[in-house]
């Protein structure tokens, strides 16, 4: 009775003093945990860390799902060099091949490597009818990011969805005919008028500055020699000569900055395009 | 025998019992384990540790540490908005004043750190109107102090630490700070008068001698040229060349002066980093 008296108190002061359920002892880094706290920091979008998870457990186990979310993880870090180099190792017996391969298209194209993206793409023709029907709309719009020629309109729009067909179509236009300003022409227009060529570029105010400082030291020029103030005459002179000289260059060069600018315009329209379509391919639901 | 039976069978159960009680070692033991990697300056490692013992810690024992040492490891990093971030759960996680308190100036710190000056005095006049923690004014003082010193308002810095008895050292240092700084606004002041006196304020007398000269001629040029009815010529010189050195010699002395404090205030800022033993942000 005593012994029971014992165990009974020992028993209650035990259970009560934990206030919980007890949990069993459990392996922080077995395999099956390393892979679920992995998934845990892939979906809080901790793809750093998810991969050296994810990496941990593969050389403990062997998984598709795993080697294609360390693709994925690399490809979302932006990393698209090395999201290729993993979407490329996939096996072709892995049931994320398929997906794989457009991925590799996918992160070949946002990594700006449009000669293996081409490449691959030769390779999905008539062999992934698949990839090839979700890869084809990326490989015309490669055709907007380089200088290689554009497909026949037709062809080109063909492969895009109706209701993307005014934006591609602009997209396609803006490529053949691009809205640049030639630095021969400004060049020319400011060596005629002072600041004529920054006003053909749409730098109004410095097209101001420049005529009124070219022309105004030419004048103080004319009218020192004019009144034998030949010190003067040279002093001002040399000023016009040099802004008439920095006009013309800069008419130049800003027809130059002009161009780099509507051009970086176009590929950061075309980008958030295709981000928000997601390069045209499907996006996977690991997380819920 | 039965008797015997019964101690055996309630023996079993206790074992059983005591095992579990202890099974949650393997928390403490990884809490450890992150700690000893925070210790060693691996943050980022620290960092994935912590959140496997979060994600592992079902019953939140550890949310308050974890979370403060996610936050501690990231702030190490200088990562002070996910540092922030990882503070705040602590914060709510906090199970009594103490850490409350704790987690809040934490929160308080990195936002001095990261100059978010306004946000951290609200945070820290909050706090001060928080019955819970009357007894903490010296340490809100304190506190205040550093936000005035990384905001650079060193008299304020002063004035708040002058408050707290203890810190003679930051009060005086501070002090001293403000009183060698160069004023700006008089620097320009001056030399909207007399062209250079700015520079030479601030120590730089070539410059400022090199402007006032510019300015007296190109200053005469101009006034010569409209006293010869030359006003046309007195424009284009007065615009294009006496308002250039004029404006420049203004933009100097400012820019002089600017970096002149910053080269004190640099020096404070090192000595307070390698040299003063208490408390820092």
């Amino acid at each position: 009775m005593k012994n029971l008296i014992i165990y009974l108190f020992l028993l209650t002061s035990f259970s009560f003093s934990q206030n919980k359920i007890p949990v069993r002892n459990i392996n922080l880094f077995s395999p099956l945990n390393i892979k679920i706290f992995g998934d845990y920091l892939f979906c809080q979008k901790d793809y750093l860390r998810a991969i050296g998870e994810y990496q941990h457990y593969l050389t403990m186990a062997s998984n598709d799902t795993v080697e294609f979310k360390i693709a994925l993880a690399y490809s979302e870090m932006s990393d698209f060099s090395k999201a290729a180099e993993k979407f490329a190792a996939i096996r072709s017996n892995s049931p994320f091949y398929s997906d794989a391969e457009m991925e590799l298209m996918k992160s070949l194209f946002q990594a700006g490597d449009f000669f293996e993206f081409r490449k691959n793409f030769q390779n999905v023709i008539g062999k992934n009818s698949t990839a090839f029907s979700k890869t084809i709309s990326l490989y015309n719009f490669s055709f907007l990011l380089t200088n290689n020629p554009l497909p026949a309109e037709q062809e080109f729009l063909g492969a895009f969805p109706k209701e993307d067909l005014a934006k591609v179509k602009n997209f396609y236009e803006w490529k053949e005919n691009p809205p640049e300003k030639s630095p021969v022409t400004a060049a020319i227009l400011s060596a005629i008028i002072p600041g004529a060529g920054k006003f053909y570029t749409h730098k109004y105010a410095d097209g101001i500055w420049a005529f009124i400082a070219s022309v105004g030291f030419a004048y103080l020029s004319y009218d020192n020699f004019h009144a034998k103030h030949y010190f003067r005459g040279w002093l001002f002179g040399g000023l016009a000569a040099g802004f008439y000289a920095g006009n013309v260059y800069g008419a130049a060069a800003s027809a130059q900055i002009y161009n780099a600018k509507i051009h970086f315009d176009f590929v950061s329209d075309l980008k958030s395009f295709l981000d928000a379509r997601n390069y045209f391919l499907p996006k996977f639901k690991f997380c819920k | 025998m039965k008797s015997k039976l019964e101690n055996i069978f309630l023996l079993f159960i206790f074992i059983l019992l005591t095992r579990n009680s202890f099974a949650q070692d393997y928390l403490k033991k990884q809490f450890e384990y992150a700690d000893s990697l925070y210790k060693n300056q691996n943050y980022y490692d620290a960092i994935t540790e912590f959140k496997r013992l979060l994600f592992f810690d079902k019953y939140g024992e550890y949310k308050y540490q974890a979370n403060e040492m996610i936050g501690l490891s990231y702030k190490q990093g200088a990562k002070f908005s996910d540092a922030i971030l990882y503070f705040t759960i602590a914060e709510m996680n906090a199970r009594n004043n103490d850490e409350l308190l704790e987690s809040k100036l934490l929160i308080i710190r990195c936002n001095i750190l990261r100059r978010t000056t306004s946000h951290a005095i609200d945070l820290l006049t909050l706090l001060g109107n928080d019955k819970r923690f009357a007894d903490e004014e010296k340490e809100i003082f304190y506190w205040k102090g550093w936000t005035y010193i990384f905001a650079d308002e060193w008299n304020k810095a002063s004035q708040e630490f002058s408050k707290t008895d203890t810190n003679e050292t930051l009060s005086s240092l501070c002090k001293k700070v403000d009183e060698d700084k160069y004023s700006v606004a008089f620097a320009d002041a001056i030399s909207h008068f007399i062209p250079g006196a700015g520079q030479i304020y601030t120590g730089h007398y070539l410059s400022g001698l090199l402007s006032l000269g510019w300015n007296i001629l190109w200053g005469y040029v101009t006034v010569n040229a409209f006293e010869a009815n030359r006003v046309f010529d007195g424009l284009v010189v007065g615009n294009f060349l006496w308002l250039r050195f004029y404006n420049g010699n203004l933009q100097n002395a400012k820019k002089f002066a600017e970096e002149e404090n910053l080269k004190i205030t640099n020096k404070a800022m090192q000595f307070l980093q390698f040299n003063y033993a208490g408390l820092k942000p």
